[in-house]
């Protein structure tokens, strides 16, 4: 199959424009030499010629095929390439659609498979039905792929062929007539009042980092804006004041644009956001300008984040994020996780939370009491830093002379407060199945990690945990965003608890493995015997085995590098 | 619980020198520059000396591991004392490996990788050769005995 005729001029015309940008620099820095603005087109011109016949060409030989078990890709004008990805090794297949693809009627495909957040195919432009059918096709193969290796397997491991033969034709065919159909059902689906809050509640924190990366190359064109104090002593205000003034004036401004720019881009980024579900993986779709869509295999997923803050838990409402393994869709984008939803009212979430991995609720285990008193010291400690630096400045610098020094001090009335709900909002609970930790003074965050997803348990204390005679246990998971030292973890609990909470976890996992390991063996055996295309449970235990399937390919092709 | 084997002490107290000379040296630069005395920048050495020798006994003091039935333990650390548990199921692969410093007094050390992101990989220093690749021998086959199928 081929790739959209109308991708030969985008294509053409993307390489073009940046070919035309630096001819054009190249030409405004020429004229001076004596280049002519004509030699300038005709460049821009032959440039965009030349892209057409190249992306012809890239047109002509660019070549998809869908074969019995890999995915095959021919490609390159000059370079060529051949690429077989097979489909048990794909993991997600993502399409996106910026504003003029879609009035092209183009899409943007990239493959990814196991191991790392590398791209391991970008097919650049196919027709937005093509896009569709490349992903379920994928898809479909990829569970078909799956069942069959399962039964082959089976079939090696039976000694009387005859019964292995008859059932596996069985399940084969079941299981064609079950992929065939993908059912999807909507889990979530942003309303515009959500949308809106989402736009409202976001402020992006990276604004004034990047504001002030601009100015602080540009003080000399802010400079003339600040009054001579000379001049402002003619108007008879005091200089300092009017300098306090602009700082606060600046200050509000830059939050205010923080807080625009954060809104917009939460718009244009979940607009028509929907998630959906299949049985084995999760569905989403989002985005104003660009058009992003994508699937999150179940077995995939690590941990389950919900998170509130005290003015979302007055109005009622939650975030949720989901981590996965690896490889978090979108994170060359630096927006974290695809499925999580912005913002969404606290059942709704909770419903959601419950669908994606059902984990029951219960009340927290908090750190001792006697805890409250380390984190006010801290806080305490920490005003006394800042005042004690702004002092330091303000005696130092003269302009800074008037500055209120004393302002942080008001936060020692706030202090005990947030120790307070810092205490409160810690904890973590052993469910049936789940370790589920609770943290964040302002943000609380709880996160849930199956018991079969933890990786190593890890028990620290610093030396001053050792005098409160607490410790932190921490369940480290393989997801994503446990980069940013986000993981599952039980903050100053008692030394004693420590312990047992790690052997328990321990424990735990053990044994939630081997009875996922029992629920497949189970299921084959089940599969084997009756060959019947399936009540609900044996399709729930489908789902797992896939998923064990897949990480033992992936398992063994590890060792074998 | 096994320690480690003291000869590790050599090699830590070794790379606090180096530390502490580099920072010396640097010590001694600004001093010279500013021509101020060099007694304050031999003390420096010297305090850096003792802290780094201090710590070298203590870390090694509070290293220990054990290769349980399912788990591989250590516990480890001066100032934050931590305890890991590596689940054998979740070992992906086994190193073992020879810095410079460790071939000068004869010892080596072995690595276990998991698919964590932060406790990802676990250092199990100051093992002689043969130790350090029998534990890696034995690691693998217990990881593969555990069934990997669920490393992730």
């Amino acid at each position: 199959m081929k790739l959209a005729p109308l991708s030969v001029p985008y294509r053409a015309l993307q390489k073009a424009g940046r070919l035309a940008i630096t001819l054009v620099v190249l030409g405004s820095v020429g004229t001076g030499v004596g280049f002519g603005g004509a030699l300038v087109a005709a460049g821009i011109g032959g440039a965009i010629a030349l892209a057409l016949a190249y992306e012809f060409a890239y047109y002509q030989r660019y070549q998809y095929t869908f074969t019995d078990d890999t995915f095959d890709i021919e490609s390159g004008v000059l370079n060529r390439r051949e690429r077989e990805i097979p489909y048990g090794r794909v993991q997600n297949v993502d399409i996106s659609r910026n504003v003029i693809q879609r009035l092209l009627g183009l899409s943007a495909i990239n493959l990814e498979t196991a191991g790392g957040g590398s791209t391991e195919a970008a097919i650049r432009y196919v027709t937005a039905d093509a896009a569709t059918t490349i992903q379920d096709e994928i898809r479909r193969r990829k569970r078909r792929e799956n069942q069959r290796r399962r039964t082959a397997t089976k079939a090696a491991d039976d000694t009387e062929g005859d019964t292995a033969d008859g059932g596996s034709e069985t399940t084969d065919s079941a299981a064609t007539r079950e992929f065939d159909e993908p059912d999807e059902e909507l889990l979530f689906e942003i309303s515009p009042s959500e949308l809106a809050l989402a736009g409202i509640l976001s402020f992006d924190p990276r604004v004034p980092g990047l504001l002030f990366a601009v100015f602080t190359g540009s003080i000399p064109f802010v400079s003339p804006v600040v009054p001579e104090p000379a001049a402002v002593a003619t108007t008879g205000l005091d200089p300092t004041l009017v300098l306090f003034v602009m700082g606060v004036v600046l200050l509000v401004g830059l939050v205010v644009l923080s807080w625009v720019v954060g809104a917009i881009s939460a718009v244009v980024n979940y607009w028509g956001f929907r998630l959906t579900r299949s049985e084995t993986e999760l569905r989403y779709e989002r985005g104003l300008l660009q058009r992003y869509s994508g699937t999150i295999p179940f077995e995939k997923i690590q941990t389950v984040t919900i998170s509130d803050n005290p003015l979302k838990r007055r109005a009622g409402y939650a975030t949720l994020a989901v981590e996965t393994a690896g490889y978090a869709p979108g994170q060359a984008n630096d927006r974290g996780s695809e499925a999580a939803v912005p913002i969404a009212g606290e059942d709704r979430i909770r419903r959601l939370a419950e669908e994606i991995d059902s984990c029951e609720t219960g009340a927290f285990n908090r750190p001792p009491k006697r805890i409250r008193r380390r984190y006010l010291a801290r806080y305490l400690i920490a005003l006394a830093a800042v005042t004690g630096l702004l002092y330091a400045g303000s005696v130092v610098i003269d302009a800074a002379a008037g500055l209120p020094w004393y302002l942080p001090l008001v936060g020692v009335f706030l202090a005990p407060i947030a120790a307070h709900y810092k205490w409160l909002h810690r904890g973590y609970r052993l469910g049936a199945d789940h370790f589920v930790t609770r943290n964040g003074v302002w943000n609380r965050e709880t996160k849930r990690v199956p018991y079969h997803r933890l990786q190593t348990v890890i028990d620290s204390r610093t030396l001053f945990q050792r005098r409160w005679r607490v410790a932190t246990v921490i369940g480290d998971t393989a997801g994503s965003l446990s980069l940013l030292g986000n993981d599952a973890a039980a903050v100053d609990i008692e030394v004693d608890d420590a312990v047992s909470l790690r052997s328990e976890l321990r424990d735990r996992l053990q044994a939630s493995l081997a009875d996922r390991r029992r629920q497949r063996t189970g299921w084959s055996a089940v599969a084997q015997e009756e060959g019947q295309p399936g009540g609900t449970t044996s399709t729930a235990d489908a789902n797992e085995s896939t998923g064990g399937e897949a990480n033992t390919t992936a398992d063994d092709e590890h060792r074998r590098k | 619980m096994n320690a480690l084997n003291s000869r590790i002490r050599i090699i830590w107290v070794l790379r606090s020198l180096v530390g502490a000379l580099i920072l010396g040296g640097a010590a001694t630069g600004v001093a010279v520059y500013r021509s101020a005395s060099l007694s304050i920048p031999a003390g420096l050495t010297a305090l850096f000396v003792i802290l780094g020798v201090v710590h070298a006994i203590l870390r090694y003091r509070n290293w220990r591991y054990v290769v349980n039935d399912d788990a591989l333990y250590l516990e480890r650390g001066v100032l934050t004392q931590v305890r890991t548990e590596v689940p054998l199921v979740r070992i992906q692969h086994v190193d073992s490996r020879r810095s410079a410093f460790e071939r000068l007094v004869g010892l080596a050390s072995t690595v276990v990788y998991t698919a964590g992101s932060r406790g990802a990989d676990v250092t199990i220093p100051g093992l002689t050769p043969d130790d350090a690749s029998d534990l890696r021998e034995r690691l693998k086959g217990l990881a593969i005995d555990a069934d990997g199928e669920d490393a992730v």
